[in-house]
C-alpha cells in the first residue's frame, strides 16, 4: 500500500472530522500473509535478496527466496519488490509507556521512591494508550524492554510489543530482569563553572550495601521451602530469579571501574546472567566481558564523547569496537528525552553502520542481539521460521532517516495501524492550508 | 561587613580600638606611640639611626651598589650610597653587612591581608531580586564601591599571615576586600603590627572582578550578567555625577558616590586567567575608563599571549605552578585533560613568556599555598627563562609604580619606607637565605647573622694525635665525624653559642670508652680549644684548627641550578584537546569532479569543480579552466580529487549553547536585554571541533529561555583555535533571544519560584508591552536631550549649564535597537497562542519578529507567521518533554516550509549539532520536503534567518569559503564529513584528525613520563600529587539554569 498516495487522495475527505485518537489495536491474524520480493534483513546477520517471508497465526512459517515459495499456501500476497523487510526493532532499557510528558510529574511513572526496590514492576504501569508509542512504531520499533529508573535497584523490567489493549496484551514477558544502578566511583564537584568528579568517599559503603542485599536475598532463597503462611519479604521474593537464572541482572554502568566491579560481583554472587547497560568503557575491558559472557546494551550512540580527548567519533564507534572483540552487544536509547526519542533507534543502528559495522550487523544490533541479551530470542528478534511475525516493511533503508518509511508493520502477524497523533495533526493542518499531504 | 560609614560599626571599631590601645600602652615600648597620642611614661625621641655598612645594595632591580651603606631613621631610609661617601649622623647603630645583600622588600598587590573574611549569607529559599543591604546604597550587593580597605584594615588578628608574608619577603601589600564585582578601594599597608604606622596609603586603588562573591542576590547569575552590571554601573555613575552637578538628582546613592570618588585611582581587575583578562579589557574599552584595568591574570597568559598583549594592560601574574597529577593508574589518568597536563608543564614558563612578549607585569604570591613558597616559585620561573632582574622588578618597583607609590616603596632610596631584605646571597639563588627583614625600620631576624657557623673541616689535636674532623649538616644542627683512614667515626657535636661539646668513641686508637670534650670556638670558629674528660674521669686538653674551605664547588652548583630547563611541549590553540601547534591558514583549493550541492539556483551539480581562494569561493562549475579562473598569474593551489564526494555549504546552526562559559541564562529578571553572550564566548570548547567534524561552520550562541526578554546572542564562525574575539562573525547583525511559555513562567522551577512577574502567558504579553514602551520613551528622552544640546547656546554648553543627559541604560538601549530594527529577535516559542501574541506585539510596535526558534506549534499558525514575515528555526522531531510540546510534530518543518516560511532546523544541543545534516533529512522523511530544500534547512535558511545569507549558506562565487566535503549523500546517516573549511581554512580533515589523535596520545605519554620523573620540567613537585578529577563542562540547553559566577 502506498501510504503517501493513499493519504493524498483521501485525507481531505476522511480525516477532517475524524479528530485525533490513538490507533486501535489490530485484530488477530486470521489470514496467512506472504511478503514477496524485496530484501529481507533477517536480523541474524544475513540478508536475502528477492525474498519471501510468510507468516500465519502470528508466526513466521516461511523464510526464503521468492522464486521458491509456494504462493498458493497464502491467503494474502503483498508485493514488496524494491522494499526492505526487517524484524521489528527492539528498544531495550526504555521508559516508553512509563512517562508521557517529561516535565509533568503526574504523567511520570518511571521512578519509584526508595533505594532497593526489586519488587517494583514496570509492566503494570506500561500505558498502552500512550500517545508516544505509536510515533515510535511508525519508524519500525515494535518491541521494547520497559525499564524503571532510580534508586540502586530500580525494579524489574518487562518485555512488551507495542500493540495491545492493555499491558497484559502487550506483555511478552512480565518480568525479565532486575536493574541495578552501579554506584559511581567518583562524585561530582562543581567549581568555577566546571564540574569535577572526585573519588567518591561513600563508594565502599554503597558497595557493601549492595553486597549485603544480595547476600540476604540469597540466604532468603532457602526460605522458599517454608510454609506458605510464613511472613514474606516482597523485596527478597522478587530477587529469587536472579539466583535461579530465570531473571537477568542488568547493571547500569559506564565507567571501566564500575564495569569491572560488576563483573566481579557476578562471579562472587554466582549470578548467571549479567548484562551491562551503558558500557561506554566496555571496549577497555572487552576480554573480561567476553570471558565472563557478559553482554552490553550500549549507551545511546548519539551522545557526546566522555572526555575532550576521546575520539570525535565516539561513541558512534562503540559497536564496531565491541564487534571486533567478540562481545555481544545491542543498542538502546536511555538518556535525555528517552521515551520520545525511541523512534530514532533505527538511526543509531545506521550510525553504527556508518562507523564500522556491516549493514547486517547493524540490523542485528537492534534485533536479534537485543533479543538474545533480553533472553527472548527463542521467539522473536529475527526473521526465522517459528518466531513471532513481528516485522515491518520499509520503502527504503530503514536505518537511514532519509529512506526510513514504513508501509506495513505486523506484530505477531497482526497488521498494525501506522497512524499516530502527529500524523493526524499534520493532516489536519495541511488540510487547513489546503496543502498537499506528503506522508 | 562593609558599612564602615555607619555609626554602629564605628562603635564596634572604637571599642576594639580602646581595648587594643589599652593593651598597647600597657605592654609596648613607647617608641611606637603616635605623634597625636598622649604619652604614658617617658618619651622616646627616636634619636637613633641605623646604618648598614659595606653591603651589596640593590637600590632597585636595575641598580646595584657594591660596598654601600644604607641609613635608616625613624622607619624611613635617610641615605643610600657608597660606604666611602655616606656620612652617618650620630647617634647611630652600625651593622657591618659585609658579604650580605640588601634588597627593597617585595610588594604584593593582590592580597586580602587584615581584611574581614567575606562570608556568604545563609542560603534562603526562593529568589532575591534586590539587595538586602540596609541604607542608602545601590541595588546590587555585588557592587560595593563603598567598601574601603583602609576602614576595614585591622592587622590585630592577622599575625600569622603577616609573619608568613614578611618571611616571604613582602614589606608592604595592597590589600582589599576580595568580594564582589566592584569591590571598593584597596589600601597600601606595610606589614607592621601597628595599624597607624602600617597604613601607608588608604584608598590607593580600586578593585574589580566578574565574580559576584558573597552576594545573596540572584542577579547576576552569569558571567555575561556580571559584565553587563559592571558596564551599567559605570553609566549609572556617570549619570549620577552629572545629575548631582546640575542639581537634578532626586535620590542619593552612596555606592555611586563612592564609585565616582574612586574614578581616578589605579584599578585592579581580578581576572584569574587570560579569558577574563580579555573580557575585562573589553569592558574597560566599552565604558571608556580613564584608568584602564591592571589585570590580575593568573598563570595561563602564555596560552593567548598576543591577544593579552594587544590589550595593552599591565598584568599581575601568579606563580602557583601546578602540582603534578597522580598518574599511577592509567585508567584514572584518562580523567586528566591534555590541557591540564600541558598546563602543568608550561605554567612555570608563563612569566618568562609574558616578559618575552614585552608585557610589563608584577608578581603576586596569591594562589601559593603559603606565601613563603614565593622565592622558590620565582626561582622556577627563572629556571624557565625569566631574567632575575625582571623577577625582582615584578616584586618591587613595578607593583610600586602600579600604585603610584614608587616614592614610598619598591626601592631603596632616600625618603622611602625602610623595608629592606637582608640576604646572604643574590635573592633568587637557590641557597641564598633571607637573614633579616626590616620593615619600617623594625628588624625581623630569621638567621642570626652573627651566629657562629662551625661547619667545616678541622684538624683536631687530641692526646698527641691529629685527627680529621668534618662538621656538616644544618647550621643549627651540625653533625660531625672523624675520618680515620677511610672509616667514619661519628662525633656528637653540640653547639650552644660559642660553647661546643663533642662526644666520641675512638677505641681503634686505644682510647677506651666514651670520651667527652667541651670547649670554645674562637676567631669565627677558626680555632677551637678546651678540656675533655676520658672514660675514666681523667681530664685532657684538646684543640682544633679549621681547614680553609674551597667554595668554588658551591658556586658551580648554583650556576647549574639556574640553567633554564628545556620545555619540550608547545602551546596549542585552543588550549585543549585537538588544538593546533600552528594556526592553520587559508588555502587555495581546487576540488575536481565533485557532486556540488549549491543551495542556489544551480541545484546539484554533478562532476563539477569548486575553487576556494583567499577565504572565498572563487569559482565553481563544470569543466572549469585554471586560466579563466585565476587569470594569467595562477597562485599555488592544491588539487583534490573529489570524485564520488559531495560538497555542500557549511552547516549553520541557528540555535546552540556551546562555546559559552559561566552561564547561558541570566534569567534572574524578566528582562536581561543588557547581557550578551558575546562577553562570555569560550573559544576553548572542544565541541567546536567535534561539530566541525559534523560539518558545522557557523552558529548562533543564544541566551537561554528563562525569561521573556533574554540576552544578546553571539554569532560565531568555527575558526578553531582563534580567540573569543576572532570567533565572532563580524559582519553578522545583532540578535537577541526572547522566550515564551513554560520556562519564562517558571512553570517547572518548583514552588519557590512563584513570585516573579510573569507567571502566566497573560503576564508575558504585558512584560513585552511594558518594556517596549519604556524603550520607546527612553529613545525619545535621548532625542530630546540631544536636540536640546544642539540648540543650547554656546555659552550654556561651554559652562555645562544644560540638563543632565538621560541615564544610559543598556537594557533599554538594546530594546530600542529592536524597535529600530537594528537588532533582531529570535524567540523561543512553542504554543501557537503566544506566538500569535508576540507577532501582535511586534506589529503594534512596528518591527518584525525575525525568527521563532523551536516554534513547535508553528505549523498551526504558519499562515500568520508568513503574513508577519517571521522565519522558523525548529527541532526536527523533539516533543513530549514539556506540556507545551504535546502537540509538537516532526512535520512542523515541512508545513512551515510549505507555507513559504524560511525554515531551519537547529540543534540546541551539542551532540545533535554534530549531525544536523541528518536532522535535515528528517524533513524529507516527515512531510516529503525535497532533498535540495531539506539541505537548505541547515545551510541557506539559517543563513537567511541570521541575515548573513549574502556571505554564507550556499555555494556562490564571492561567498565565504565555508564548505564541507562528504563521503556520501549529505542527507544520509552514513555521510561523514571528510573536510570542513571555514574562510578557506581546513579546520577539520579526517586524515589530520587521525594524526591529532596519535599526537595527543604521544604528547600525553611524554607528559606522563615527565610527571613520573618528578616534575623536572614542569611545575612544583612539592606536596601530595593531585588526584585526577573529571572535568565536565556543563552541557547547556536553553533551560540550563546555573549560578556559575561566584
Amino acid at each position: 500500500m502506498n501510504w503517501k498516495l493513499f493519504f493524498a487522495l483521501i485525507a481531505p475527505f476522511a480525516f477532517i472530522s475524524a479528530g485525533t485518537c490513538q490507533p486501535t489495536p489490530a485484530p488477530e491474524q486470521t489470514e496467512s500473509v506472504l511478503l514477496l520480493g524485496g530484501t529481507a534483513h533477517l536480523g541474524t546477520g544475513d540478508a536475502l535478496e528477492n525474498a519471501a517471508i510468510g507468516f500465519r497465526d502470528g508466526k513466521i512459517d516461511y523464510v526464503g527466496f521468492a522464486r521458491s515459495v509456494d504462493r498458493a499456501r497464502y491467503d494474502e500476497i503483498i508485493e514488496v519488490k524494491g522494499q526492505h523487510i526487517y524484524p521489528g526493532f527492539i528498544a531495550p532499557n526504555s521508559t516508553l509507556g512509563l512517562q508521557e510528558i517529561g516535565a509533568v510529574r503526574a504523567t511520570r511513572d518511571d521512578a519509584e521512591v526508595g533505594t532497593f526496590k526489586p519488587h517494583v514492576r514496570s509492566v503494570i504501569a506500561f500505558n498502552t494508550d500512550s500517545e508516544v508509542t505509536p510515533t515510535v512504531r511508525t519508524n519500525g520499533v515494535l518491541m521494547g524492554q520497559i525499564t524503571p529508573r532510580g534508586g540502586t535497584i530500580s525494579g524489574t523490567s518487562c518485555i512488551v510489543h507495542f500493540d495491545g489493549w492493555n499491558w497484559e496484551d502487550a506483555a511478552l514477558k512480565t518480568v525479565d530482569g532486575i536493574h541495578l544502578n552501579w554506584p559511581s566511583t567518583h562524585h561530582r564537584h562543581r567549581q568555577d563553572g566546571t564540574i569535577d568528579i572526585r573519588k567518591r568517599k561513600t563508594y565502599d559503603q554503597q558497595y557493601q550495601e549492595i553486597l549485603h542485599f544480595f547476600e540476604e536475598a540469597k540466604a532468603y532463597q532457602a526460605y522458599e521451602r517454608a510454609p506458605a503462611t510464613s511472613p514474606r519479604d516482597l523485596r527478597m521474593d522478587a530477587m529469587r530469579g536472579i539466583f535461579d537464572g530465570s531473571l537477568r541482572l542488568f547493571v547500569h554502568a559506564q565507567d571501566v571501574r564500575q564495569i569491572t566491579e560488576a563483573v566481579h560481583f557476578k562471579r562472587q554472587m554466582g549470578i548467571e546472567h549479567l548484562v551491562i547497560v551503558g558500557g561506554y568503557d566496555a571496549p577497555l575491558v572487552a576480554d573480561l566481558l567476553r570471558d565472563n559472557e557478559v553482554p552490553v546494551m550500549l549507551k545511546r550512540l548519539h551522545t557526546l564523547p566522555r572526555f575532550a580527548e576521546d575520539d570525535v567519533d565516539m561513541p558512534y564507534r562503540l559497536p564496531k569496537l565491541l564487534e571486533d572483540e567478540g562481545v555481544l552487544y545491542c543498542l538502546q536509547n536511555a538518556g535525555d528525552m528517552e521515551h520520545m526519542g525511541t523512534r530514532n533507534l533505527p538511526f543509531y543502528a545506521g550510525t553504527a553502520h556508518a562507523y564500522g559495522l556491516t549493514y547486517e550487523q547493524a540490523v542485528q544490533s537492534v534485533t536479534l542481539s537485543a533479543a538474545r541479551i533480553l533472553g527472548v530470542d527463542s521467539f522473536c528478534g529475527s526473521l526465522e521460521t517459528g518466531k513471532d511475525a513481528t516485522l515491518f516493511i520499509s520503502e527504503g533503508d530503514a536505518l537511514d532517516m532519509r529512506t526510513n518509511y514504513l508501509t506495513e508493520a505486523f506484530i505477531q502477524g497482526r497488521s498494525i495501524d501506522l497512524d499516530n497523533r502527529q500524523r493526524q495533526l499534520y493532516r489536519k493542518y495541511q488540510t487547513k492550508y489546503g496543502a498537499p499531504i506528503l506522508d | 561587613m562593609s558599612e564602615t560609614m555607619n555609626g554602629l560599626n564605628y562603635s564596634r571599631i572604637s571599642k576594639r580600638l580602646l581595648i587594643a590601645t589599652m593593651v598597647f600602652l600597657a605592654l609596648t615600648d613607647p617608641v611606637k606611640a603616635q605623634e597625636t597620642f598622649p604619652v604614658n611614661g617617658t618619651v622616646n625621641k627616636q634619636l637613633l639611626r641605623i646604618a648598614f655598612e659595606h653591603a651589596t645594595v640593590h637600590v632597585s632591580a636595575s641598580e646595584t651598589l657594591e660596598d654601600a651603606t644604607v641609613v635608616i631613621y625613624r622607619g624611613r631610609i635617610e641615605a643610600v650610597g657608597p660606604s666611602a661617601i655616606v656620612s652617618i649622623k650620630e647617634p647611630a647603630v652600625r651593622h657591618d653587612m659585609t658579604g650580605l645583600h640588601l634588597y627593597p622588600s617585595f610588594v604584593d598587590v593582590h592580597q586580602s591581608y587584615a581584611m574581614p573574611k567575606a562570608q556568604r549569607e545563609e542560603w534562603s529559599r526562593g529568589p532575591q531580586y534586590l539587595s538586602d543591604k540596609k541604607g542608602a546604597f545601590g541595588w546590587n550587593e555585588a557592587i560595593r564601591p563603598e567598601t574601603s580597605a583602609a576602614m576595614e584594615f585591622d592587622p590585630s588578628g592577622s599575625g600569622k599571615s603577616r609573619t608568613s608574608l614578611q618571611k616571604a619577603g613582602f614589606g608592604a601589600v595592597l590589600t582589599h576586600v576580595q568580594d564582589g564585582i566592584v569591590r571598593g578601594t584597596g589600601a597600601l599597608v606595610a606589614l607592621s603590627e601597628d595599624p597607624r604606622k602600617a597604613l601607608l596609603i588608604p584608598d590607593v586603588s580600586t578593585h574589580f572582578s566578574f565574580r559576584k562573591g558573597t552576594s545573596s542576590q540572584d542577579y547576576p547569575r552569569s558571567l555575561m550578567g556580571a559584565t553587563a552590571l559592571l558596564k551599567q554601573t559605570h553609566f549609572d555613575a556617570d549619570w549620577y555625577a552629572d545629575a548631582s552637578r546640575l542639581n537634578e538628582r532626586l535620590e542619593s546613592n552612596l555606592s555611586l558616590e563612592a564609585f565616582n570618588a574612586q574614578r581616578d585611582l589605579p584599578a585592579f581587575f581580578e581576572a584569574g586567567g587570560w579569558e577574563d583578562a580579555l573580557r575585562a579589557a573589553n569592558v574597560s574599552a566599552a565604558v571608556d575608563r580613564s584608568e584602564p584595568f591592571v589585570i590580575v591574570a593568573g598563570n595561563n597568559v602564555y596560552q593567548r599571549l598576543e591577544e593579552v598583549k594587544a590589550t595593552g594592560a599591565l598584568l599581575v601574574l601568579s606563580v602557583n605552578h601546578p602540582k603534578p597529577f597522580d598518574v599511577s593508574d592509567p585508567h584514572l589518568s584518562r580523567l586528566i585533560g591534555l590541557d591540564e597536563l600541558k598546563h602543568w608543564e608550561l605554567a612555570p614558563s608563563n612569566a618568562a613568556r609574558v616578559h618575552q612578549a614585552g608585557i610589563s607585569f608584577a608578581i603576586t604570591s596569591d594562589g601559593l599555598q603559603k606565601p613563603t613558597e614565593l622565592r622558590k616559585a620565582v626561582q622556577v620561573c627563572i629556571g624557565h627563562g625569566l631574567p632575575e632582574n625582571v623577577a625582582l622588578a615584578a616584586l618591587t618597583e613595578i607593583p610600586a609604580k602600579m600604585l603610584r607609590a614608587q616614592d614610598r616603596i619598591g626601592a631603596l632610596r632616600t625618603g622611602m619606607e625602610a623595608n629592606i631584605l637582608v640576604m646572604d646571597g643574590p635573592v633568587f639563588h637557590a641557597d641564598a637565605q633571607l637573614m633579616e627583614h626590616w620593615i619600617q625600620g623594625k628588624q625581623h631576624i630569621y638567621v642570626d647573622r652573627n651566629a657562629l657557623d662551625i661547619r667545616g673541616d678541622y684538624d683536631v689535636t687530641l692526646e698527641d694525635e691529629v685527627l680529621s674532623l668534618s662538621v656538616e649538616g644544618e647550621a643549627d644542627a651540625p653533625r660531625g665525624y672523624f675520618m680515620l683512614d677511610s672509616t667514619k667515626i661519628n662525633v656528637k657535636v653540640n653547639q650552644d653559642g660559642r660553647t661546643l661539646t663533642l662526644g666520641f668513641q675512638l677505641d681503634t686508637l686505644g682510647f677506651d670508652g666514651w670520651w667527652r670534650a667541651t670547649g670554645n670556638a674562637w676567631m669565627d670558629s677558626r680555632i677551637w680549644e678546651g678540656k675533655g674528660q676520658r672514660a675514666d674521669g681523667t681530664w685532657f686538653d684538646w684543640s682544633a684548627i679549621r681547614q680553609e674551605a674551597d667554595e668554588s664547588g658551591a658556586l658551580e652548583e648554583v650556576a647549574i641550578a639556574l640553567e633554564p630547563d628545556s620545555v619540550v611541549g608547545k602551546v596549542i590553540w585552543p588550549f585543549t584537546a585537538y588544538g593546533n601547534e600552528e594556526r592553520p591558514k587559508a588555502q587555495t583549493v581546487w576540488f575536481e569532479n565533485a557532486t556540488i550541492w549549491t543551495c542556489e539556483e544551480e541545484g546539484v551539480l554533478e562532476a563539477a569543480d569548486l575553487v576556494l581562494h583567499n577565504g572565498e569561493i572563487l569559482a565553481f562549475g563544470i569543466g572549469l579552466d585554471p586560466s579563466s579562473v585565476f587569470g594569467v598569474n595562477p597562485p599555488e593551489y592544491e588539487t583534490i580529487d573529489a570524485r564520488g564526494k559531495h560538497i555542500t555549504p557549511g552547516i549553520i546552526d541557528e540555535h546552540t549553547h556551546i562555546a559559552a562559559t559561566r552561564g547561558i541564562n541570566e534569567g534572574t529578571q524578566a528582562s536581561s536585554a543588557e547581557v550578551s553572550i558575546e562577553t562570555a564566548v569560550n573559544s576553548e570548547d572542544v565541541n567546536i571541533y567535534r561539530q566541525l567534524a559534523g560539518g558545522v561552520t557557523t552558529a548562533q550562541i543564544l541566551h537561554g529561555s528563562a525569561n521573556p526578554i533574554g540576552g544578546q546572542s553571539a554569532i560565531i564562525k568555527f575558526r578553531w583555535g582563534s580567540s573569543p574575539e576572532e570567533l565572532l562573525f563580524d559582519e553578522a547583525p545583532s540578535f537577541i533571544k526572547f522566550a515564551l511559555g513554560e520556562n519564562v513562567k517558571q512553570s517547572n522551577w518548583g514552588n519557590d519560584y512563584r513570585s516573579r512577574f510573569p507567571q502566566t502567558r497573560m503576564g508575558v504579553e504585558q512584560v513585552y508591552y511594558d518594556h517596549f514602551y519604556r524603550a520607546r520613551e527612553y529613545e525619545q528622552a535621548w532625542k530630546e536631550y540631544e536636540k536640546m544640546v544642539r540648540n543650547a547656546s554656546r555659552r550654556a554648553r561651554r559652562s555645562n549649564l544644560i540638563v543632565a543627559a538621560p541615564r544610559r541604560d543598556l537594557e533599554l538601549e538594546t530594546l530600542a535597537q529592536i524597535l529600530r530594527s537594528d537588532r533582531f529577535v529570535t524567540c523561543h516559542s512553542y504554543r501557537q497562542d503566544e506566538i500569535n501574541m508576540l507577532m501582535h506585539v511586534a506589529d503594534s510596535m512596528g518591527f518584525t519578529i525575525n525568527t521563532f526558534t523551536h516554534i513547535l506549534e508553528g505549523y498551526k499558525v504558519a499562515d500568520k507567521m508568513a503574513e508577519h514575515g517571521a522565519g522558523g528555526s525548529s527541532f526536527s522531531d523533539w516533543w513530549a518533554y514539556k506540556y507545551e510540546v504535546k502537540d509538537a510534530i516532526p512535520y512542523n518543518g515541512a508545513v512551515l516550509h510549505g507555507q513559504g516560511i524560511v525554515t531551519a532546523f537547529n540543534s540546541d544541543d551539542a551532540e545533535m549539532a554534530r549531525r544536523l545534516n541528518q536532522e535535515a533529512a528528517k524533513a524529507v522523511k516527515y512531510g516529503g520536503v525535497s532533498e535540495i530544500e531539506a539541505l537548505k534547512f541547515v545551510t541557506l535558511n539559517p543563513a537567511k534567518l541570521l541575515r548573513i545569507d549574502h556571505l554564507v549558506g550556499s555555494i556562490a562565487v564571492g561567498k565565504h569559503a565555508d564548505v564541507v566535503v562528504w563521503d556520501e549523500h549529505p542527507l544520509s546517516i552514513y555521510a561523514r564529513a571528510e573536510q570542513t573549511y571555514v574562510d578557506g581554512v581546513r579546520y577539520f580533515d579526517l586524515d589530520a584528525d587521525g594524526e591529532k589523535r596519535d599526537w595527543m596520545r604521544s604528547e600525553r605519554a611524554r607528559l606522563t613520563q615527565a610527571m613520573k620523573a618528578g616534575g623536572a620540567s614542569g611545575g612544583s613537585a612539592e606536596g601530595p600529587p593531585r588526584t585526577p578529577t573529571e572535568k565536565l563542562r556543563t552541557h547547556y540547553h536553553c533551560e540550563t539554569l546555573t549560578d556559575e559566577n561566584r
